[in-house]
């Protein structure tokens, strides 16, 4: 069993509205996988069919190399986008309710909700209600009520959204612990920089399809070091002029360039040596970020 | 099966330890006791010292009869003092009147032969507001009258005291051919209660549950616990934990109920009366309380599922409450006429049937094929409503924003 999830041409539509179409992507045992989108691109609609909140019309979902049941769900934790919690519920009960659902004996799911609690400064809140607690606290319940029964495929929707950043740390502190014990974790985001940081593989969907997926590294390499950071002092007109540029960002003594597809970086350095004072040259490789706006780009066009 | 139960048992748990929770259960039959026994109790209460009255009349024997009429009977004290004046002038009159007004004398009864003849006298007073008293002094001076006039015939003494004597009605209940005690008024009572009960009960338990669905679809703790139960759990789990809640609420109350009409805490044999409550009472109220429960709430949990906010819910409900409002309305006449076709057939009706079958097995039990065809529509329809509503509940849990219209909700039933 190589693959913790499996996705096979699943599809899903509401009345005439194609949320999901023809999505497949497998998800590797121990990895952090991102999804990533732009909002309606159909995320959450696929990650709700993982879970077995609806089912697909078509196609099948595997998990941990079984087709979907139900109590597979014992394994996995779920972190929905809207954050939900009983608001009249105290801390502890309620943690205790959530894992006793997924099959943990009420007194193990107190036992780990108070440790869960200590660890993520929650412990002087175990008793109150979740009314009482402000939104970044609330945020963390959900997170602990998520990974409390110990799943080894863990779903989370915009897991960061609302977070501090000492939060945002913890959190991705404790997804890695997750990592290197062998879970895995899916998570989806528009947070580019999470997404290098910590995944191993995405799957970029727009429209309810896949329009670029695979391992970060590859995806990375495939677009290629075609991006050039470039500091100068002199005239840099020569840069909107010339072929070899697709588009540059010009902050006055400072440009980022992107080059056309099989220009030469070489030829670049060249020219601008030849204009202006160059002070720095380097070739980097594309923010995801700008994959990202490059292909949802593209598919809207 | 272990989360449905999990399910029941937060929904139960949670309830029955607010503070909400203990309120109703006490807050109802303080209620029902201050709507009942206390008013009677206060308007049966005497005014308070004793009432100085003249009476005036030209014709002595008449004014010591309604001296003994409205002084008979009443403790050491007496109610009245009466003082009887044969000056039946203008004159007197004025000075009466001024001697009400300087708090010397409560009022005096003007019997001038006139009035007399007319049947209709005059009692001028600083407080006129009692109407018990009203009636009272209107009853003696008739009885008095009267007396007076057999007393003219030649009949008196203990004679006269027979002729005038109160007939009491006494309403028995017969039932398998034996006569049982319970009477007209204690039983109307008594049913009228019961039914109201079971109204009452039925609307917040059956809205309890729509609020419920409502806050785990806004607060939207749905998604969480759909990752681990089923839409179908959920909503069993729900419906079964808050009709739970229900069924202790009214098993404190007939407890409490049960000790009050114990002989040592009873205030009255009256109360007592009302509160002893048959078995077969309380089992047909617990019957179909869930059978009422289970149709209505099924209805409630659709509409929390279907709307957003408690607002909107509150333009739909309407639809739900009305079918439980009818009976309501029709409470009365039932009661007076449980046999009757329109009871009869309206027993039938399974939205009313909860309600109005009760109160007929209640009142005068019907003819067995009636009650077992009742049930058998009314659980026929609860299970249809509830597969109708379950389908409702389970996409609507998932839809946000723009409520859904009609042919929409429709079409929510096709979905596999």
């Amino acid at each position: 069993m190589n693959h913790t999830l499996e996705l096979e041409n699943i599809s899903k539509s509401y009345d005439h509205f194609v949320a999901v179409d023809h999505l497949s992507f497998q998800i590797r045992r121990g990895s952090v996988y991102g999804l990533l989108g732009p909002n309606g691109a159909g995320k959450t609609s696929s990650l709700r069919m993982m879970i077995g909140i609806t089912l697909p019309d078509s196609g099948e979902v595997r998990i941990f190399g079984e087709k979907f049941r139900r109590q597979l769900l014992m394994r996995i934790g779920y972190l929905p986008e809207e954050r939900g919690l009983y608001r009249k519920m105290k801390l502890l009960d309620q943690l205790v309710f959530l894992a006793e659902l997924k099959g943990v004996s009420a007194r193990d799911a107190a036992h780990r909700a108070a440790s869960w609690c200590g660890r993520l400064q929650l412990g002087d809140w175990m008793h109150k209600k979740v009314e009482e607690l402000s939104k970044g606290m609330q945020q963390k319940v959900q997170f602990i009520a998520a990974i409390l029964h110990d799943p080894d495929l863990l779903i989370l929707d915009e897991p960061f959204a609302g977070l501090d950043p000492a939060n945002a740390v913890v959190l991705k502190d404790v997804l890695l612990e997750q990592k290197k014990a062998g879970k895995t974790i899916l998570f989806s985001t528009h947070r580019m920089d999470q997404v290098e940081r910590l995944c191993d593989s995405i799957c970029l969907i727009n429209h309810g399809k896949a329009v670029l997926e695979g391992e970060l590294k590859q995806i990375k390499a495939k677009y290629g070091k075609n991006n050039v950071q470039l500091e100068y002092e002199g005239d840099g007109n020569f840069l909107d002029e010339s072929p070899l540029v697709e588009r540059c960002n010009n902050y006055g003594n400072y440009v980022e360039v992107r080059l056309k597809p099989g220009a030469d970086p070489q030829e670049l350095l060249r020219l601008a040596a030849s204009r202006a004072r160059v002070n720095k040259f380097e070739l980097v490789e594309p923010s995801l970020e700008e994959i990202f706006i490059d292909v949802v780009g593209a598919g809207n066009a | 099966m272990r989360n449905v139960w999990l399910i029941i048992r937060r929904e139960y748990v949670e309830r029955v330890r607010t503070k909400a929770f203990l309120i109703s259960t006490l807050i109802l039959p303080l209620f029902m006791l201050a709507v009942t026994v206390l008013p009677a109790k206060l308007a049966g209460m005497k005014a308070e010292g004793t009432r100085h009255i003249v009476v005036v009349t030209s014709r002595s024997s008449l004014g010591e009869a309604v001296k003994r009429q409205l002084t008979k009977g009443t403790e050491a004290e007496g109610a009245y003092r009466i003082e009887i004046d044969d000056r039946v002038t203008e004159g007197e009159r004025e000075l009466l009147r001024s001697r009400v007004s300087d708090g010397s004398l409560d009022g005096f009864l003007w019997l001038s032969d006139d009035a007399i003849a007319s049947r209709k006298v005059t009692y001028a007073a600083r407080e006129t507001s009692d109407f018990i008293e009203d009636a009272g002094l209107g009853s003696a001076l008739t009885v008095a009258l009267m007396k007076e006039r057999l007393a003219e015939r030649g009949i008196a003494g203990a004679d006269a005291e027979n002729l005038l004597k109160d007939v009491n009605v006494e309403t028995v209940k017969i039932q398998k051919g034996k006569e049982s005690s319970a009477g007209g008024m204690q039983q109307f009572f008594t049913s009228f209660m019961m039914a109201f009960l079971l109204y009452f009960t039925l609307l917040v338990y059956g809205m309890a549950v729509m609020r419920s669905v409502l806050e785990e679809k806004s607060s939207r703790v749905m998604e969480v616990v759909l990752s681990s139960a089923t839409s179908r759990q959920l909503m069993a789990g729900k419906v079964l934990g808050v009709g739970a809640v229900g069924l202790t609420q009214i098993a404190i109350w007939l407890v409490i109920a049960g000790a009050l009409a114990t002989p040592g805490l009873a205030a009255s044999r009256e109360m007592r009366a009302w509160l002893q409550l048959p078995p077969l009472t309380i089992a047909a109220f617990c019957l179909f309380f869930v059978l009422g429960y289970l149709l209505y709430s099924g209805m409630y949990a659709a509409l929390g599922a279907m709307v957003n906010s408690e607002q909107e819910a509150q333009q739909w409900q309407f639809f739900v409450t009305l079918p439980i409002v009818v009976p309501i309305v029709m409470l009365t006449f039932v009661i007076r006429q449980p046999n009757s076709t329109i009871s009869t057939w309206a027993s039938m009706v399974p939205f009313f049937a909860p309600i109005l079958m009760y109160l007929r097995i209640v009142v005068q039990t019907p003819p067995l094929w009636q009650i077992g065809l009742s049930l058998a529509v009314l659980v026929a329809t609860i299970y249809g409503v509830l597969v109708v509503c379950s389908r409702i509940y389970r996409v609507g849990i998932l839809m946000y924003g723009k409520r859904p219209t009609l042919p929409e909700i429709v079409k929510w039933l096709r979905y596999a």
